[in-house]
């Protein structure tokens, strides 16, 4: 069985007081030994100065250690000259019960070995070591106890905001996380969270406008179809008159397939499910000849439509994905352009090597309003006009799919009244 | 008059099996329809068939696991599948597992006819070098098209479409199939229906307007048809 993970609260105190606990043993440590060898020195010292003052006693005026002995106290000493004892305190040598620390000094003649009690040394050194021992637990747990509040006060925004983050749902997208401070951690944390957001808002705010519009879409020509039906079978029609319906009704059928085709172009492409073949295209070659194929219909209308110029431009990409994209644009630009228009294609190379298409015509342009969103799916300037004259509103977002698939992009410039111009820009093959 | 052509139907879909059996009968073949693979299976073993139409989508039987057990046992009849997926897998494995060409839903009745008459046509030489119509004639090799003995200059685009609704002569051609095959255009998102409307109208303009007998008909939400008798 595994043991869940702490919390990081828990774990932040652990860790804290983990680190503390070193801290202070290795300081602890470090002190007993210092006081140790400080106390050792310190009787060493005294052990030193006892010796110096034995041996000169005992070299200048022998008779005296007795009396030395006496004032001396505490410290227990022999002197002896060969095997012959020359003077010894009266419990020498130390008795084992207590601790003593001796210190001989020898010469060729005699010897001085001198005595001291140690237990007050090691009375200190245990007391410290008591202290230690008692006080770095309580210590520890203060630390502990005080590190899990602090964290707790530290990490309380993030428990907010998960709180926050928790009740956020796909319908309730417009709330954010409170930002208290935007250039600490959380806050830098919080903005992150609301700018993912506000681009999770964005984006269902389109996909729930698309399911309206493709819904809308789809609706108009099945209601119509439906209608045609019923009125058809209410009353009693001649053979001709029959013929009209179903034809009508095959027109809508067409329309419907029509949208649910390019619908299904588009949501594959966004799913990344269309799987392109690159190779080497000439965009000149491309561009007349979409234009060749589209032709007709600015003869239709009078207007006038030019290529240029003819030199060769490449661009790796999928020929047959951009030549949809193109078309698209050149079809809205005759679409869109009154009678005796002149619409200008071309192919060139820019001077930073990108290959650029450009379909420019002299229609009504595109206000300013509608610029940034031409681009979506089912978006119309003019919804009534637009269904008038056939369209379904997804020529321009699979043109930018098409381009954007081939790693360019699209680009509109327009004035209204004067016209629009779209340039492809595809990077250099 | 050669004798009728059998074709057998494999769809589950009742209406659309419906309007298949219909609509190939009207074309004069002996239709027969297995509304599961396993019939399907059955009567391609017990009965002669030239064409099979075989939907993908079945119930019980997978529509390729029937075929790829069809083609192991050394069916030679072509087939066509139906199938409401069109990716280029999709596609793939169908033509892999045997199908000599497929349709994807939703279709036109008018090109699966066209289809059909392709795959029987199949194998037999077909070296045409003249196509006519009454007074209409189209000579392939010079490219020279005449009606009542007059010379009509036609473009290239309108000499294409002329010549594949005379090499579909009497039947609807739907403005998918112009896309496609005079086009050539595979994406099925091309904006070029206004194109074909346009072609069409000049091609009646120069073929038929200056005569008394109009060939080239519009069928309203359908296609287009080159015959004598009335729209």
């Amino acid at each position: 069985m595994r043991i869940a993970a702490p919390s990081v609260r828990t774990r932040l105190s652990l860790w804290h007081a983990g680190v503390l606990a070193i801290v202070i043993c290795f300081f602890s440590a470090g002190t007993l030994l210092f006081v140790r060898a400080r106390l050792y020195r310190a009787l060493d010292e005294q052990i030193g100065q006892d010796l110096a003052t034995i041996e000169k006693v005992y070299r200048e005026e022998t008779g005296d250690l007795g009396e030395l002995d006496h004032r001396m106290g505490m410290t227990l000493f022999e002197v002896a000259e060969g095997q012959t004892v020359i003077y010894r305190t009266a419990s020498w040598p130390p008795p084992a019960t207590r601790p003593y620390r001796t210190r001989t000094s020898v010469d060729a003649t005699h010897r001085i070995s001198v005595a001291r009690d140690e237990t007050a040394v090691r009375q200190t050194l245990w007391t410290l070591a008591v202290v230690f021992a008692a006080g770095i637990p309580c210590a520890l747990g203060l630390a502990m106890a005080g590190g899990y509040l602090l964290a707790g006060r530290v990490l309380a925004p993030v428990g907010a905001m998960a709180e926050t983050a928790r009740r956020i749902t796909a319908e309730s997208l417009s709330a954010r996380l409170p930002v208290d401070n935007p250039r600490d951690e959380f806050g830098r944390l919080a903005g992150v969270f609301n700018e993912t957001l506000s681009r999770l808002e964005a984006a269902f705010e389109q996909l729930r406008r698309f399911t309206a519009d493709a819904s809308h879409e789809l609706r108009t020509p099945l209601t119509g179809i439906r209608s045609m039906g019923e009125v058809a079978l209410q009353r009693s029609l001649t053979l001709q008159e029959y013929r009209e319906v179903v034809a009508s009704m095959l027109e809508e059928v067409d329309r419907l397939t029509r949208l649910v085709e390019n619908l299904l172009l588009l949501t594959r492409a966004e799913a990344g499910r269309i799987p392109l073949t690159r190779t080497v295209v000439d965009l000149c070659e491309l561009v007349v000849s979409v234009a060749d194929s589209l032709r007709v219909l600015a003869e239709d209308k009078d207007q006038e439509l030019t290529v240029q110029p003819l030199a060769p431009v490449t661009a790796r990409c999928d020929a047959s994905i951009l030549r949809l994209g193109v078309t698209n644009l050149v079809y809205n630009a005759i679409k869109y352009t009154p009678n005796k228009g002149v619409i200008r294609v071309t192919a060139t190379r820019s001077p930073a090597g990108e290959a650029v298409i450009e379909v420019q015509d002299t229609g009504p342009g595109i206000p300013t309003a509608h610029r940034e969103r031409i681009f979506e799916r089912f978006y119309r300037l003019d919804s009534a006009r637009s269904r008038e004259t056939g369209g379904i509103g997804l020529g321009l977002a699979i043109a930018r799919w098409a381009v954007e698939a081939n790693g360019g992009r699209i680009e509109l410039e327009s004035e209204e009244a004067r016209g629009s111009l779209f340039r492809i820009v595809l990077p250099s093959s | 008059m050669r004798r009728t052509m059998r074709v057998l139907v494999v769809e589950d879909e009742k209406k659309v099996a419906k309007a298949l059996r219909e609509g190939l009968e009207a074309e004069h073949y002996d239709v027969r329809v297995a509304s599961s693979g396993e019939e399907g299976f059955f009567l391609v073993n017990h009965e002669a068939f030239d064409c099979v139409v075989l939907d993908l989508m079945l119930p019980q039987r997978d529509g390729l696991e029937v075929l790829t057990t069809l083609r192991k046992r050394g069916l030679q009849t072509p087939v066509l599948i139906l199938t409401a997926k069109d990716t280029i897998d999709d596609r793939v494995r169908g033509l892999d597992s045997g199908a000599d060409d497929y349709l994807v839903k939703p279709f036109a009745i008018p090109e699966l006819l066209a289809r059909i008459r392709a795959l029987l046509r199949r194998g037999r030489s077909d070296q045409i070098l003249k196509l006519q119509q009454d007074d209409l004639e189209m000579d392939l090799m010079t490219r020279k098209v005449t009606r009542g003995g007059q010379t009509l200059e036609l473009t290239v685009k309108e000499f294409e479409v002329l010549e594949y609704l005379l090499r579909h002569l009497g039947h609807v051609v739907s403005r998918e199939m112009l896309t496609r095959d005079v086009w050539r255009i595979a994406a099925r998102a091309t904006p070029f229906d206004n194109v074909i409307d346009v072609t069409i109208a000049r091609l009646r303009r120069k073929i038929d307007d200056p005569f008394e007998t109009k060939l080239l008909h519009t069928v309203r939400g359908v296609g287009f048809v080159l015959r004598r008798d009335r729209g």
